[in-house]
C-alpha cells in the first residue's frame, strides 16, 4: 500500500526553484500574455514572472477587493477600471508620464474610463458577439435577430456566456435598449428575450469554448473576435457575425493593484510591452487589436486577413453602471437561470 | 542516588504528573487548534459578519449592521417595483439538496456492492483495489470533469462506440441533469466506498453463517444482518457526499451547461457579477445552518439508537 501511495506521491510532485532577482505577479486573462515576451522580459531584467489569469472582470473585481492579492498588475476591461480607479483599488503610477503614453494610439488616450491615463496603459481591444460554425450553420448573420430569436436551425444548437456581463450588452443592442438602463420596464424586455432565446439555448458557459463550436456541440456561440480569429487561422470553420445592431467593444489595460509588492517591475514590465516591437509581436500572439504604435510591416493581422479586427458595423463599449442599474442586470440573470 | 533523583518528580507527587501530561496535551493539541481557529472558525466568523454587513455600491461592503442580506432570500423588489415574495432563491435551494439526495442515493447503489465485493478478496488484492478507489483524488477535480465532457460530448468516447454499434451518428449526451449527476456520482464515489468498505470489513463472517442457519434467505441476510451492522459506515458516506454536493459548482455548470442555478453557482454570482456580497455570504450561512441542523439530527438519531442496544 505505502509503496503505491509514495509512487504516485513521486509521480505527481515536481519541484521548481529558479531564483531571479526580482519578482513580477501578472493576473491576467488567461493566455492572453504572449510567452515569447515573458521569457525575454524575465531574461532581460533577471526578473521571475509569475502568471495567474483569471477568465472573467467580475474575477478580477473580486480579488482585488478582498485585498492584498499580492498581484503587481491585473489588466481589466474599461467599465471595470473605472470602478477600480473610483473604489480606491488601483495604484495611481502617472501612467501620462511614461514612454509607454507616447506610445498610445492617440485615439485610445484619456478616455472616460481614465481621463487623465495615470491609472492604466491600454493593452488590447475588441469586440463580443456571436460566432459560427460555418459548417453546421449556413444561415444568416446579419443580425442578432438570428441568435436571439433563433429559427429551427440553430435551436438547441446555441452557447450563451456564464455571466451576464457582455450578453446583456448584446441583447440590449439588438433591443435598442441604452447600456446601464435604470429602467425596469425596459429590462423587463431584456429578460422577455432571453427568457424566450432560454429553450434554444444548449448552455451558458464561458469555459471550453473552441472545441464545444468546433466539434459541433454547437452552432453559435456568444464569443469575442480574437479566440474567433485565433481558432479561425488554426483551421477551424468560424465566423464572428458582423451583426447590423453592432458589436460589444471592450478594451483592457495593465494597471497596478494598490499594495502592489513589486511595482518597480510592474512599470518595467509596462514600458516593455508598450514598445512597438513587443506590442506587435503580443498583437500577433493575442490575435485581438493592439491600441499601440506597432510595427506595420509585422503585424500578421491585417485587415485582409483578419476582416473580423476591423468591423465596418458600430461598436458600442460596454459602460460602467451604477449599482441601480447593475441590480437590474443582476434580476435579469438571476431570474433567468432560477 | 541516581534512581532517588529520577524518580522523585513521578514518584513523590502523583499530582505534577497529572498536571504534566495535561500540559503536554494542550501543547501537543496546540497545532491542531490553530489550525482549526485559523483555517476552519475564523473564515466562518468573517462569512457570518459579511453576512450582516452592508453591501458596498461596486461589490464588497460595509460595516454596517443590516439584515438586507437575510431578508433577499425571501423578499425582493419586483418587476412593479414592489417588494414581494420571491420563491426563487427557495426553488434554487430545493433543487441543490434534490441534486445533492439524488447523488448521495445513487453513490450508495453502486457503493454498498462495491465495497462488499473488495471486502471478500484475499489482502493482498484487497489493498490495491482500495488504491483504485483514491486513485481518482490524485488527479486535480476539474481535470476529471473535462474527462466526462469527452467521453459525453459530441463525437466523444461514448456516442462514437454507440454509432459503431449502429445507432444514430452525432449524438450528445451533455448539458442534461443526467450528464451533471453522472459527473457528480463519479466524483463523490470514493468517499462512500470507503467508509462503506470500512465497516463491512468489520463484518463477522460468522453472524451471516448464522443468519443462514437460521434460515435467513439472501435478501433476510442483507436486511436485517448487513445493513444494519454497517450502517455507521453507510451513514458516514452518506454525509460525506451529501454535504460537499450541496456546494457542487463545477458539475453543474460544466457537465449541465449552467442552465439552472445551484446555491454553489448563486453564492457565486453573488460575489462576482451580482456585486452582493452580504446577500452570497448570508445564502452561504443558510446553507450551513441547514447542514448543521441534518448532522446534528443524524448525530442525535444514532446516539439514541446506540442506548437503545
Amino acid at each position: 500500500m505505502k509503496k503505491y501511495l509514495t509512487a504516485t506521491a513521486l509521480a505527481v510532485c515536481f519541484a521548481s526553484a529558479a531564483q531571479a532577482e526580482g519578482q513580477l505577479n501578472l493576473y491576467a486573462w488567461s493566455e492572453s500574455i504572449s510567452p515569447t515576451l515573458i521569457e525575454k522580459f524575465s531574461k532581460a531584467n533577471d526578473v521571475k514572472v509569475n502568471v495567474d489569469g483569471y477568465t472573467s472582470n467580475e474575477d478580477l473585481l473580486t480579488k482585488l477587493q478582498a485585498g492584498s492579492s499580492g498581484y503587481d498588475i491585473a489588466i481589466p476591461s474599461q467599465h471595470f477600471l473605472r470602478v477600480m480607479i473610483d473604489e480606491g483599488l488601483l495604484e495611481n503610477y502617472g501612467a501620462n508620464k511614461l514612454k509607454a503614453y507616447e506610445n498610445i494610439d492617440a485615439r485610445w488616450r484619456n478616455q472616460w474610463w481614465d481621463e487623465s491615463q495615470e491609472y492604466s496603459i491600454p493593452i488590447a481591444y475588441g469586440t463580443a458577439g456571436f460566432v459560427v460554425n460555418t459548417e453546421r450553420y449556413k444561415g444568416p448573420t446579419d443580425s442578432f435577430k438570428h441568435f436571439f430569436e433563433p429559427g429551427s436551425e440553430l435551436s438547441g444548437k446555441i452557447a450563451m456566456l456564464s455571466y451576464p456581463d457582455e450578453v446583456i450588452g448584446a441583447a440590449q443592442l439588438y433591443l435598442g435598449v441604452p447600456f446601464c438602463s435604470e429602467d425596469q420596464a425596459e429590462m423587463k424586455k431584456v429578460l422577455d428575450l432571453l427568457m424566450a432565446q432560454k429553450p434554444a439555448v444548449a448552455a451558458y458557459s464561458s469555459d471550453n469554448i473552441a472545441s464545444r463550436l468546433a466539434s459541433g456541440e454547437v452552432s453559435a456561440h456568444f464569443w469575442w473576435d480574437g479566440e474567433e480569429l485565433k481558432a479561425r487561422t488554426g483551421g477551424s470553420p468560424f465566423a464572428l457575425a458582423m451583426t447590423k445592431e453592432g458589436l460589444v467593444g471592450w478594451l483592457d489595460s495593465m494597471v497596478i493593484p494598490k499594495g502592489a509588492p513589486n511595482s518597480d517591475n510592474a512599470i518595467k514590465f509596462i514600458e516593455f510591452m508598450s514598445e512597438p516591437e513587443n506590442a506587435t509581436e503580443q498583437m500577433n500572439f493575442y490575435a485581438h487589436s493592439s491600441p499601440m504604435k506597432l510595427v506595420a510591416e509585422k503585424v500578421v493581422y491585417t485587415k485582409e486577413k483578419a476582416p473580423e479586427l476591423y468591423p465596418e458595423v458600430p461598436v458600442a463599449f460596454s459602460r460602467t453602471c451604477s449599482p441601480a442599474a447593475q441590480d437590474l442586470v443582476n434580476r435579469v440573470w438571476t431570474q433567468l437561470l432560477q | 542516588m541516581t534512581m532517588d533523583t529520577l524518580h522523585l518528580p513521578f514518584a513523590t507527587k502523583r499530582a505534577s504528573g497529572a498536571r504534566f501530561w495535561r500540559n503536554l496535551s494542550f501543547w501537543g493539541l496546540l497545532p491542531s487548534w490553530l489550525l482549526m481557529g485559523f483555517a476552519l472558525i475564523l473564515p466562518i466568523a468573517i462569512i457570518a459578519a459579511v453576512s450582516v454587513a452592508t453591501r458596498g455600491a461596486h461589490g464588497g461592503f460595509t460595516w454596517d449592521f443590516n439584515l438586507a442580506g437575510y431578508s433577499q432570500i425571501l423578499f425582493n423588489e419586483g418587476w412593479t417595483g414592489e417588494l414581494e415574495f420571491t420563491p426563487q432563491y427557495l426553488m434554487i435551494i430545493a433543487r441543490t439538496f434534490l441534486l445533492a439526495g439524488a447523488t448521495t442515493l445513487i453513490c450508495l447503489l453502486f457503493a454498498v456492492p462495491v465495497a462488499y465485493f473488495i471486502s471478500r478478496q484475499p489482502p493482498s488484492q484487497k489493498a490495491i483495489l482500495v488504491y483504485l478507489v483514491t486513485l481518482p483524488f490524485w488527479v486535480s477535480m476539474i481535470l476529471r470533469v473535462y474527462a466526462w465532457m469527452i467521453i459525453l460530448g459530441k463525437e466523444g468516447t461514448l456516442p462514437r462506440l454507440l454509432e459503431n454499434l449502429g445507432f444514430p451518428p452525432g449524438m450528445s449526451f451533455m448539458f442534461n441533469d443526467g450528464a451533471t449527476l453522472t459527473a457528480m456520482v463519479y466524483t463523490y464515489m470514493p468517499l462512500m466506498v470507503l467508509p462503506v468498505f470500512a465497516s463491512i470489513e468489520k463484518l463477522d463472517g460468522t453472524l451471516i453463517e448464522a443468519s443462514h442457519d437460521l434460515y435467513g434467505d439472501r435478501w433476510v441476510t442483507l436486511r436485517r444482518v448487513i445493513l444494519p451492522l454497517t450502517a455507521p459506515g453507510i451513514l458516514a458516506g452518506a454525509i460525506l457526499v451529501f454535504v460537499p454536493s450541496l456546494g457542487a459548482v463545477l458539475e453543474p455548470t460544466l457537465m449541465g451547461g449552467g442552465k439552472q442555478m445551484m446555491m454553489g453557482s448563486l453564492i457565486q454570482l453573488q460575489f462576482g457579477g451580482g456585486r452582493n456580497w452580504p446577500f452570497g455570504a448570508a445564502i452561504a450561512m443558510t446553507l450551513m445552518a441547514v447542514v448543521l441542523i441534518f448532522l446534528i439530527f443524524t448525530a442525535l438519531r444514532s446516539a439514541r439508537k446506540e442506548t437503545a442496544k
